[in-house]
């Protein structure tokens, strides 16, 4: 089993266009680390410079403390499942997951042993001699990881594996590969797109956005102390809210954009981190889940008030998502959860008390968290 | 630029692999087609070692050779009478074989069968068919009509031999509309239906545009294979009579292969080759294959 | 309703008398074939035989060098399809999927090729082949059709569909391309190579330009120049005459019925596209 370390690794296709913008990332030995980000912000493209399908145009890859840049793909000791499976159609299941070790010159009881065991963590000791169109998708992916299993590489990787199961099977297959890793001990690089896969799966989590790294961080950090506006909007579903206003100083230090006015208790110890925004334009963050109905909950510890208006409810369940929009703000649209047992009508005016300890402010300019 | 061991090894797999068909285009395509202009400028007889650079000699005594003229005529006369309705008559086919009906793989079989048996076999049959006490007299004589020596006779040979150009080819080009027929969505013809259409302006309003780009590309083929037309009139008519069915590839063939005269024969396969390219141009210029 | 009846028995009318139109001629060389009267131009006409005899076919085996074409016709066809399928495979993988300098404009001069008549190449490729000594020879016939253009890009084609995936995942598997293309890509794209190869077949198999150009001696004729010498030179025994067209047809009409879901279904191959 080995680490894996990124060293200010770039891609440049046709020397302008830069795909990723020097990539520093350190992956630990047995970690499973899922890369993450809008489409197009550069993680499959990290993940197959690991691979070496992709050439690495500067930096340093190394698995196992080895320069692996120039080596190619077979000579990596790596496996990987791709997003459209990638089975071979004119193979059994069995001859699938057996091929790269009948190009590795293995014998024939150790490739059948090998691959019988990973049918059977697999569940899929009964398929062995069918062909992949044949079995269904949630199957055809689980030979591809069989395919990888069997392997025993130092690094496994998943390329978007799961975004072309229906999202029942998707859960399902979340926690096997999880409960692959945990059985395994292996390292595993991950990339989604889905946050949620992301926060459930990682151990570390590292997002992207243009082909730069955002944060690098374990889920539950990366969802509480974003590095950036990019990241806090990115994690946590839904998404953060953003307000634009500015820092006032008073009897303290006041928030305000429009109707929207609200101190900053002493007791955070912001001040510092603050001061220096006195004046200026500032962005405010706040989470749909850190509010709550004053009509219905008792006041909270460390909490302020906003008056808000209603737009539009959408139950989903146990919980409601209420869009709402502050008084003179009729073009800017946030969202709050609630019970949904709490109904709503379009219109309506409520006090919404919010976990002041829970609020985050952003540089207008550098989109950096401030606090 | 300095390469990969990755992009190194695509190029030697690359160049394996592409080599022999190179070496062999290269032989018989690329050069050829220089070559040719090259022979056209020599008078060059096979049967004669002195090959002298005459200029544009071949092409000036081509002008005026009343057989060529005959023969740049018969065939515009041929692609014109066949193109149209072969284009036409194979849409047709191929929108009933794309109806719901009962034994369609036999309907198809054979309407494909002229297409895929040897030209030589059907200008045989057909022969026998267009001969004096042929099937096609038979057939006439029963409802009446005297039918003639189609082959034989200068008025009909030339249109004997288009009519079994259009019933050979007309099966081979059945295949390439109805893959294009079955591309069109039906929920395009239900909506249709809804709007009110019936099967006839179904056909012209929905099917013809739709196959536009496979229209393009069999008439361009069409237009390619009649004006290189050889096999049937080589077969059926020699040419004769009288020149009646003289093509330009049949001029080229007799110049070339039965006098030896390879650098007239260039020469006018030259023409025809300008014929050619200036015909698809004008297609592609007035009747783009443009898809919606 | 009534309406929609007669409709549906006028659409079959029309369907059976073009059917006839496009197969009646082959059925009447086939009744001729086995007409055991030599004298077929008769006036009447008859339609069916008065007296049926295989003994046209026996006579074309025994008679003429039905053999010997028969013979120059397979060896063409089997070696230049071969060639075809081979090559095509080769090359079209090779556009399709590799990366080499100067790829895509010699895919567009091969492509600009094909707008080429081939009348203006007949007297050029007859005068290289005469410098090599190739006239009235196999390799004259043979070498010219070892390879097209066509050919390659439909494979080019093909190949453009199998999903990089699968090529990455043999990568990493620890394919070298040679081994990708042999044992990932040729199994799966039978489809392809099959159109391929009857197109060549039949290409090759009908040919009749070319082996009647550098063909000068009876013996290396092909099955096609030779039923046209036999039309031309004689004057002619129909019935001889049809039952060696009927011969010659079969292969071709076999090979469709065989193969033809390769024909109708196109080359797009279920189970590669998800």
């Amino acid at each position: 089993m080995a680490n894996v370390e990124l060293k200010k690794v770039k891609k440049i296709y046709d020397k302008n266009v830069v795909a990723i913008k020097g990539a520093d990332v350190s992956i630990k030995d047995k970690e499973f680390v899922v890369l993450v980000g809008p489409s197009g912000c550069g993680k499959s493209t990290l993940l197959r410079m690991i691979a070496g399908l992709e050439e690495i145009s500067d930096g340093d890859l190394l698995i196992d403390e080895k320069k692996v840049n120039d080596i190619s793909p077979k000579d990596r000791d790596i496996a990987m499942v791709f997003q459209n499976y990638a089975l071979y159609p004119h193979m059994t299941v069995f001859e699938n997951m057996a091929f790269g070790l009948k190009l590795r010159k293995y014998k024939k009881d150790e490739i059948k042993k090998r691959v019988e065991n990973a049918a059977g963590i697999l569940g899929l000791t009964e398929y062995l001699k069918r062909r992949p169109k044949e079995m269904s998708g949630g199957q055809r992916q689980r030979v591809a990881i069989g395919r990888a299993l069997v392997r025993q590489p130092k690094v496994f990787l998943f390329d978007e594996p799961l975004s072309n199961l229906d999202a029942k099977l998707r859960v399902q297959m979340r926690i096997e590969i999880k409960r692959l890793h945990q059985q395994l001990q292996a390292t595993m690089i991950y990339v989604t797109h889905d946050q949620i896969e992301a926060m459930t799966m990682g151990d570390k989590i590292v997002v992207l956005k243009d082909g730069i790294v955002q944060q690098v961080d374990s889920p539950m950090n990366l969802f509480n102390n974003p590095a950036n506006k990019f990241v806090a909007g990115f994690i946590g579903s839904p998404s953060m809210n953003f307000l634009n206003g500015k820092i006032e100083k008073n009897n303290e230090l006041e928030f305000t954009a429009g109707s929207v006015r609200f101190g900053i208790p002493d007791e955070l110890n912001l001040h510092d981190k603050l001061t220096p925004y006195i004046g200026k334009e500032i962005i405010f963050g706040f989470r749909p889940e850190y509010m709550y109905d004053k009509g219905f909950e008792q006041q909270k510890q460390l909490s302020v008030d906003l008056n808000l208006i209603i737009d539009v409810t959408e139950p989903v369940g146990s919980e409601s998502y209420n869009y709402f929009h502050f008084a003179g703000k009729e073009d800017q649209t946030f969202c709050f959860r609630s019970d949904s047992a709490n109904a709503y009508r379009s219109g309506q005016n409520i006090t919404v008390g919010m976990d002041v300890r829970r609020l985050r402010f952003f540089d207008s300019e550098t989109e950096n968290r401030i606090a | 630029m300095k390469l990969t061991t990755k992009q190194k090894g695509q190029l030697r797999t690359a160049y394996l692999f592409i080599g022999f068909p190179l070496l062999l285009f290269s032989i018989f395509t690329f050069f050829p087609i220089l070559f040719a202009f090259f022979i056209s400028f020599y008078d060059w007889n096979l049967l004669i070692p002195d090959k002298p650079f005459i200029g544009l000699a071949n092409y000036f005594e081509l002008f005026e050779d009343k057989v060529f003229l005959i023969a740049i005529k018969n065939t515009v006369m041929y692609t014109i009478g066949v193109v149209p309705i072969q284009t036409l008559l194979s849409l047709i086919l191929a929108f009933i074989m794309n109806q719901k009906l009962k034994g369609r793989a036999f309907f198809r079989l054979a309407f494909y069968i002229p297409a895929i048996t040897s030209s030589v076999v059907t200008s045989i049959i057909f022969v026998w068919i267009y001969s004096k006490p042929g099937l096609l007299n038979y057939l006439l004589s029963l409802i009446g009509v005297e039918g003639t020596d189609w082959l034989f006779n200068t008025g009909t040979a030339l249109f004997a031999i288009m009519a079994l150009n259009i019933w050979t080819t007309s099966g081979y080009f059945m295949i390439s509309f109805l893959a294009g027929l079955q591309s069109i969505p039906t929920s395009l013809y239900e909506a249709a239906k809804i709007d009110g259409a019936n099967q006839w302006q179904q056909f012209w309003k929905i099917t013809v545009p739709m196959v536009r780009p496979v229209t393009y590309f069999v008439v361009v083929l069409g237009l390619i294979g009649c004006f290189q037309v050889f096999d049937q009139i080589y077969v059926m008519s020699a040419g004769g009579p009288v020149n009646s069915t003289t093509t330009m590839s049949y001029f080229t063939y007799n110049n070339s292969f039965k006098y030896f005269r390879l650098g007239y024969g260039a020469a006018s396969a030259v023409v025809l080759a300008f014929i050619i390219f200036g015909a698809t141009w004008m297609q592609k210029k007035y009747f783009p294959s443009e898809a919606y | 309703m009534k309406e929609i009846k007669i409709q549906k028995i006028l659409f079959y009318v029309v369907l059976l008398v073009m059917t006839a139109i496009y197969i009646g001629p082959f059925l009447f060389s086939l009744s001729i074939s086995f007409n055991a009267d030599q004298d077929v131009f008769q006036w009447p006409i008859k339609l069916l035989p008065d007296e049926w005899t295989l003994a046209n076919y026996q006579k074309v085996w025994d008679d003429l060098p039905f053999a010997q074409w028969l013979f120059n016709s397979v060896i063409i066809t089997l070696i230049q399809t071969l060639s075809n399928v081979f090559f095509a495979a080769l090359a079209g993988f090779a556009f399709a999927r590799l990366d080499f300098p100067g790829k895509n404009i010699l895919f567009s001069i091969l492509l600009a090729s094909l707008m080429i008549p081939g009348i203006i190449l007949l007297v050029p490729k007859f005068i290289i082949l005469n410098e090599f000594n190739l006239i009235n020879t196999y390799g004259g016939l043979i070498l010219p059709g070892l390879v097209s253009v066509v050919n390659i890009f439909l494979m080019k084609q093909f190949f453009e569909t199998i999903p990089k995936d699968l090529e990455e995942a043999a990568l990493i598997d620890g394919c070298s391309y040679f081994r990708i293309f042999w044992q990932i890509f040729l199994p799966v794209s039978k489809p392809a190579l099959a159109a391929v190869a009857i197109y060549t077949f039949q290409g090759s198999w009908n040919e009749f330009m070319w082996p009647v150009i550098v063909t000068t001696t009876r013996e290396m004729f092909t099955l096609p120049v030779g039923m046209a010498f036999l039309k031309n030179e004689f004057s002619v025994q129909w019935p001889l005459l049809m039952a060696g067209t009927i011969l010659i047809s079969l292969p071709t009409i076999a090979i469709f019925l065989i193969f033809q879901r390769y024909f109708v279904q196109g080359v797009a191959s279920a189970g590669l596209k998800e």
